[in-house]
């Protein structure tokens, strides 16, 4: 997956206001969505199918809804590729420290 | 970002990953995979149960699996055994969905719902949890490696 587009997706105020209100609550039409933004529902069905080809954004219908859920994982994809070298350095930095005090 | 506000009985997790929908099914189904990315849990399907044990050995509990369907769908029960408080809660469900896509990609959806009765497991599966065991199977499948931490 292209981590392009998670970020393009995430470079929008409205599109995280989105994302903060399925945080809120998941599973969320799209009436229940637009009601909360000044906006079309042309334009939020716009900034959802970019949430949705980021995989920020699951849909799924359930009988005649279809509801949309929040994706979290394509952000703990990003942590993953970054903060997991910092934690990496921090733990070898600690067994480098016990080495040393035990054998002084 | 504010803090939740409500318990979501339905969670949906998805990851595309670079890999054939066999593979994925296998990495899903096989405890000498899982034990790599489900918090070192060794988990065992049949076409009817799924029996899960801890990284010492010891049982993790047992469910039934109510759609077993290689590699497109897997439907099974969910019970928290690993934590006593999250014991006592009543069984939920757990989707697993995978679809090939373009150019060497599968879709694969985690759908953890029927949380009602199960209020403090819906707590606890949420934020990290199906994120940690996500991003570890797509890291496994990709460079067969486990995540680091």
């Amino acid at each position: 997956m292209d981590d392009d587009r998670v970020f393009k997706a995430l470079a929008d105020p409205t599109r995280r206001l989105l994302l903060d209100r399925l945080f809120e609550r998941d599973g969320r039409t799209l009436t229940e969505l637009e009601s909360q933004l000044e906006m079309t529902r042309f334009g939020v069905m716009k900034h959802l199918r970019v949430l949705e080809d980021a995989a920020l954004v699951v849909s799924r219908k359930a009988g005649r809804a279809r509801l949309h859920y929040l994706n979290p994982v394509p952000i703990r994809q990003i942590h993953d590729r970054w903060i997991d070298k910092y934690t990496e350095h921090r733990v070898s930095a600690l067994a480098e420290l016990k080495t040393e005090l035990e054998a002084g | 970002m504010t803090t939740m506000t409500e318990i979501n009985t339905t969670q949906v997790y998805q990851v595309f990953i670079k890999a054939t929908p066999e593979e994925i099914w296998e990495a899903i189904t096989k405890p000498e995979f899982t034990e790599k990315y489900f918090y070192g849990a060794r988990i065992e399907f049949t076409p009817d149960r799924r029996r899960t044990f801890g990284p010492d050995g010891s049982s993790w509990g047992e469910g039934v699996v109510s759609e077993f369907d290689p590699p497109k769908r897997l439907v099974h029960e969910w019970r928290s055994l690993y934590d006593p408080e999250l014991a006592e809660e009543e069984a939920s469900r757990v989707t697993w969905e995978v679809e090939p896509q373009e150019s060497g990609l599968s879709k694969l959806t985690v759908i953890h719902d029927q949380l009602e009765g199960a209020p403090k497991t819906a707590q606890s599966v949420s934020g990290a949890g199906w994120m940690m065991v996500l991003s570890g199977l797509k890291t496994l499948l990709e460079t067969g490696e486990p995540l680091s931490s």
